[in-house]
């Protein structure tokens, strides 16, 4: 016993080397700054206690972040499920191919930040095609990234759009996991496709839907380049996430040890949200005797 | 027997794994631990100092060729020559690289407002402490352009490399067909040229420009400290900790703003390239715009299709001699670089500024005006204005060129310029007086 114990340790101390060196490290390092002064690039650390913690709860751009983180997750994540579940769904009613589809699906998930942000921009343009013929044909002037509700769907929008192809192909795995004796045996029970689908698809494909949605939430947290690119947190804090939030008190306005307050908040509310979800998510499952 | 090579084998796995583990750990706390200290010099006595250039393709092409000819003549000093990194911004790069021990020996593209930032932070060198800053003034001819750049606590930590006066530009063309034939100077002015221009053409915009309603802190550079300049004749903004504002001046752009909304002047959604397509009719311009327009819209002509202006002023005011914000950046010496890379970097700089042909060669391929006293009559760059006749408006702006504010702060305060008084001015949200107190308010409590 004592030997596998060994053997186990030494396969584990690479990731935990790793994770000593680059999660625990660091996290000690951030909440030592975050009761600190220091401006990132001076030698002076002034100890602050809890201050800069006050601050982050009397913080707009903070309440903005754990609002907007919501909202995303809101938009975003239903978004994303159903159109992964789609590009999945399609995926997996080919004869063939399959897995050249899948890569076509993926490469939006590898596409810089930057670049499909910069494309997004031009084509939501006042003088694009796509908006002078909105407002050509259908009188339709619409302000994508200067109004909050559409700033934020078009950052849940590209996002989703990125994600897709990779959530699709965790969805098709669990496709692929379903022996399809089970359908054929419902078609002769005389069941529909809704009825397939929910009594066979969903509970079956249930822990890869699980898993995207607990994925899909954890991308809510850490938007960053996208809002950064087209909104910068606008219009009226209305794309503010946690990431631009502590962007913006690091760099721009220096406060790195406030931004590690801010960082520590963060990370605390993204544990509890991801632990609630996870538990509603459980009692989905075992309520409808899917665990 | 089995037992037995199992337990040895168990030891030696032991002794391996923590030799490992113990040799990873102690080379990365090692890692962590250095201050990256540099070292003076090779064993050859070859000083070498890293130089971030800006991320703008031709100045970069400048350093590496100044470098390349400095190095010739000094071949005890090598110059690396990069572009600063914009991940996610320039200013987050030098930063990091601060933070992280790996600051270079010297960079350029450094505004007022974060030099301020730095040198708060003791990041940066004291130019005027290094032998031979006053020589670099001298030989330069920039003894006047230096002084504004002295920072409260009487150091100069910044050698401006070029002060550019933003101007405003006019379509030319769609002004004549409103029936004007040069570029609006008074508020009452472009009021009436909005008039004109929404009865003949209701989807062209006055400034069609969403950054007006973005409270980005640079942002504010390009607008509101072009206008307020213009108007207060370049009373100072913030001085050290005080907010010493200009309240009339700062009231009469924010109605004048407030006016132009009230005329459907503003589109502020983003678009694409709105001067140049006509959707907007006004705009800021620098030199840099011009290197832009002369590969993407050739048809951009200078005295046809647009022309260049300086900021509008409240009526009744003098149309002549108009302040504006000047976009001033320098380069730096990082207080991290050792007293031999630092006495290198000088020497390069003083090699740099000591030939006016380097000032004109930077001027040829960047288009930017180089800070020096003489630009308007040294014949060397006199000679390159009236060859290139759409940046003379700006060799003539030079001396009224205001530079940005230098306090420590002024990303948040700038930010504050915009979320209170001309973001919801813009958006109709917000009355000027209003927006005025809000935004005084708001820097005060910064301060």
């Amino acid at each position: 016993m004592r030997k596998q114990n060994g053997v186990g340790w030494l396969f584990a101390s690479p990731y935990l080397l790793y994770a000593i060196l680059f999660f625990a490290i660091p996290l000690v390092w951030s909440f030592y700054l975050s009761t600190t002064d220091w401006n990132l690039i001076s030698p002076e650390y002034n100890f602050k206690g809890i201050t800069n913690y006050i601050d982050v709860f009397r913080s707009p751009g903070v309440q903005a972040a754990l609002l907007v983180t919501f909202k995303f997750m809101a938009v975003f994540v239903p978004l994303v499920i159903v159109m992964s579940m789609i590009v999945a769904a399609i995926v997996h009613g080919l004869p063939k191919f399959k897995g050249i589809f899948l890569i076509g699906f993926f490469l939006p998930y590898l596409a810089s930040g930057v670049v499909s942000s910069f494309i997004v921009k031009g084509l939501l343009s006042y003088n694009s095609p796509l908006n002078t013929t909105l407002r050509g044909k259908f009188g339709m002037d619409i302000d994508w990234l200067g109004s909050p509700f559409a700033a934020l769907c078009v950052v849940a929008v590209i996002i989703a759009w990125k994600f897709t192809g990779y959530y699709a192909l965790i969805l098709t795995s669990g496709f692929e996991s379903i022996n399809a004796e089970i359908y054929e045996a419902a078609a002769i029970d005389g069941a529909n496709a809704w009825q397939r689908f929910f009594k066979i698809t969903l509970p079956l494909l249930y822990p890869a839907i699980y898993t995207v949605i607990i994925l899909s939430i954890g991308v809510t947290f850490g938007i960053f380049t996208e809002v950064y690119q087209l909104t910068g947190g606008g219009p009226d804090y209305a794309t503010n996430t946690w990431q631009m939030e502590i962007f913006t008190q690091a760099f721009k306005n220096l406060q790195a040890g406030y931004a590690s307050a801010v960082a520590i908040v963060a990370s605390v509310v993204t544990f509890l949200s991801i632990f609630v979800i996870r538990k509603l998510l459980e009692m989905w499952g075992k309520r409808n005797g899917w665990v | 027997m089995k037992y037995e090579r199992g337990d040895i084998m168990k030891k030696k796995l032991n002794k391996v794994v923590s030799l490992v583990v113990a040799a990873t750990v102690s080379v990365s706390v090692l890692a962590g631990c250095s201050k990256g200290d540099k070292k003076d010099s090779d064993k050859n006595g070859v000083t070498t100092i890293e130089f971030w250039a800006a991320p703008n393709p031709p100045q970069q092409a400048y350093w590496k060729e100044m470098a390349k000819e400095f190095e010739k003549e000094n071949p005890k000093i090598n110059i690396n020559v990069s572009a600063i990194k914009e991940s996610p911004s320039s200013e987050a790069s030098i930063q990091s690289a601060i933070a992280g021990k790996s600051a270079p020996t010297m960079s350029e593209n450094i505004n007022r407002g974060f030099a301020a930032q730095l040198a708060e932070s003791k990041a940066l060198v004291p130019l005027n402490e290094i032998e031979g800053w006053e020589d670099i003034l001298t030989n330069r001819n920039m003894t006047e352009t230096v002084e504004p750049w002295e920072f409260s606590d009487g150091n100069q930590y910044v050698l401006p490399i070029y002060s550019n006066p933003m101007l405003f530009g006019w379509r030319l063309d769609i002004l004549k067909e409103l029936g004007i034939n040069e570029a609006p100077k008074t508020y009452s002015e472009m009021l009436e040229a909005t008039k004109r221009l929404k009865a003949k053409y209701p989807d062209k915009f006055l400034w069609a420009k969403p950054d007006l309603a973005d409270p980005t802190a640079w942002k504010r550079w390009f607008d509101f400290f072009m206008l307020y300049d213009a108007a207060s004749e370049g009373n100072n903004f913030i001085e050290g900790n005080k907010l010493v504002a200009d309240d009339k001046a700062g009231l009469q752009v924010l109605t004048f703003m407030d006016d132009l909304r009230k005329e459907n002047a503003y589109l502020l959604k983003t678009v694409t390239d709105p001067f140049e397509t006509g959707v907007g009719i006004f705009t800021d311009i620098g030199p840099w715009t011009l290197t832009y327009w002369e590969e993407k819209f050739p048809k951009m002509v200078y005295g046809e299709t647009f022309t260049l202006a300086a900021p509008p002023v409240p009526d009744n005011m003098n149309t002549e001699n108009v302040r504006t914000f000047a976009d001033t950046k320098g380069l730096v010496i990082y207080a991290s670089a050792t007293d031999q890379q630092k006495h290198a970097a000088m020497k390069f700089i003083s090699w740099v500024y000591s030939n006016p042909e380097h000032d004109l060669k930077w001027l040829e391929q960047t288009n930017l005006p180089p800070a020096r006293d003489d630009l308007a009559e040294n014949e060397a760059f006199t000679t390159f204005f009236s060859e290139n006749p759409a940046l003379q408006p700006y060799a003539n702006a030079v001396p009224f060129g205001i530079p940005s504010i230098d306090n420590p702060k002024y990303n948040e305060l700038q930010t504050f310029i915009g979320q209170h008084a001309v973001n919801p001015i813009v958006k109709g949200k917000n009355t000027p007086k209003n927006g005025w107190n809000d935004m005084k308010k708001a820097i005060e409590g910064g301060l």
